[in-house]
């Protein structure tokens, strides 16, 4: 195995340090979708590189090589020992992780639908009587289409202006599918941690996107933030949960957005990134090319 | 499509958009509506006739009722099922963070600091009750 087998860790490395920059340089909507096809890609790589690292343990099994020396060829180049098995705990863990990530998808939209009991099934909006301002969207699943949820609280505390900016965010989370974005990000860092970064950029430009289609929507820029500002506001307002408060400033950097106008799209920026993501999936396809040259002296 | 005034705006939502509208509407203030007063209320100028048609829509529904009491032709929702889902949601919500890991909020919470600066934001510009200029 030459180097190209250790590339997707350091892509990895790479994409999350450039992932803040495509955050905010370009547009949203295209942003999110490079930043996610790019880790999913890099992820898939990574857990890919690790099982050619982890079955090199095989090469070193003595039929093997007693086989090749046989056949007086040259197994391909060994990888250390200690490594093989590390990536064999690796992938253990890789394993874990996925599991538990997916398990807490699958629960999180079965909670959510149970919301929906008692609502008719044509409807959009679902309306919780609750003092907490809340909105979030239930994306659509095992035959009910995508609803979304705002509390009582929430829509009191909005101008009839903010509580169409609200709706629009809203449905343009179910309409781009981006809690089908999210999750697919969320696997991919469960799958490969260094690509933590990503996710945080990801989760920050889904919201942006929808805001920048609520304030087309709605054809007024600063109306949309000033409903952001009114139901941050009465979010951050003591109330009786505030559990929910995990700030990094997102919501004064989407107000921020929202009054500098349009983002570019900077193409060029957006294909370098999937470009990056492309790169270590050339690099394990080498490296699986060796790994294949291996298996022909595993006697079957 | 483009240059549209706000009445071509309101023509372009779907039935299921202006039905989120005029629930949201009512859902806001304590008294209930009546048609106009919900006309007024919404946004971008919808004809009297397809508020009425999306309140009977919605009273069909069981989402909103006929408020008997008060004044003829006015309207208030229906609290049962958003009860519910209102327990359901706060029970979800305290069981942890899985849960809401994966919830897309509109808004996170903010610091004191941020809080002044979009106090800023809105001061002295509150929005006219029929919103549009």
């Amino acid at each position: 195995m030459r180097i190209d087998v250790y590339l997707p860790l350091l892509l990895s490395l790479l994409l999350a340090a450039l992932s803040p920059v495509v955050g905010r340089r370009v547009a949203p909507a295209l942003a999110a979708r490079v930043l996610a096809v790019s880790a999913v890609f890099t992820a898939a790589a990574t857990v890919w590189s690790l099982f050619l690292l982890a079955i090199t343990l095989v090469n070193q099994a003595p039929p093997v090589v007693a086989r090749a020396h046989n056949d007086g060829r040259r197994l391909p180049e060994p990888v250390p020992e200690a490594i093989a098995l590390a990536a064999v705990l690796a992938l253990v863990l890789v394993a874990v992780r996925v599991h538990r990530t997916a398990r807490a998808e699958r629960v999180t939209r079965r909670t959510l639908r149970t919301l929906c009991a008692g609502h008719p099934p044509d409807t959009e909006l679902v309306v919780a009587e609750s003092p907490v301002p809340q909105a979030f969207t239930i994306p659509a699943g095992g035959g009910a289409p995508g609803r979304i949820l705002v509390t009582s609280a929430m829509l009191r505390a909005l101008e009839p202006a903010e509580r169409r900016v609200l709706l629009a965010h809203e449905r343009a989370h179910l309409a781009h599918r981006h809690a089908f974005l999210s999750a697919a990000v969320a696997l991919a860092v469960a799958a490969d941690p260094l690509l933590t970064p990503v996710r945080t950029t990801v989760t920050f430009l889904v919201e942006r996107w929808a805001d920048e289609h609520a304030a087309d929507a709605v054809g007024d820029r600063s109306a949309t933030a000033r409903a952001l500002a009114r139901a941050a506001l009465t979010t951050g307002a003591p109330g009786p949960s505030c559990a929910l408060n995990f700030t990094d400033r997102a919501v004064t950097r989407r107000i921020a957005a929202l009054q500098a106008g349009p983002p570019p799209h900077l193409w060029p920026l957006a294909a370098t990134t999937l470009a990056l993501g492309a790169l270590p999936a050339l690099g394990v396809l080498d490296a699986t090319g060796d790994l294949l040259s291996m298996l022909e002296y595993v006697p079957v | 499509m483009a240059g549209r005034g706000p009445q071509g705006k309101a023509e372009r939502r779907s039935a299921g958009e202006l039905e989120s509208e005029v629930l949201a509407a009512l859902w806001a203030t304590e008294q209930p509506l009546t048609p106009a007063e919900i006309q007024a209320e919404i946004d971008g100028g919808l004809a009297y006739n397809t508020v009425h048609t999306i309140l009977k829509r919605l009273y069909d529904k069981g989402l909103v009722l006929r408020d008997v009491d008060g004044r003829r032709g006015a309207y208030r929702p229906a609290k049962n099922a958003a009860q519910l889902t209102a327990e359901a949601m706060h029970e979800a919500l305290d069981r942890g963070p899985d849960p809401i890991a994966a919830l897309q909020q509109f808004v996170s919470g903010l610091s004191p600091e941020e809080e002044q600066v979009l106090r800023d934001l809105l001061g002295g510009r509150r929005f006219a009750g029929g919103g549009g200029a």
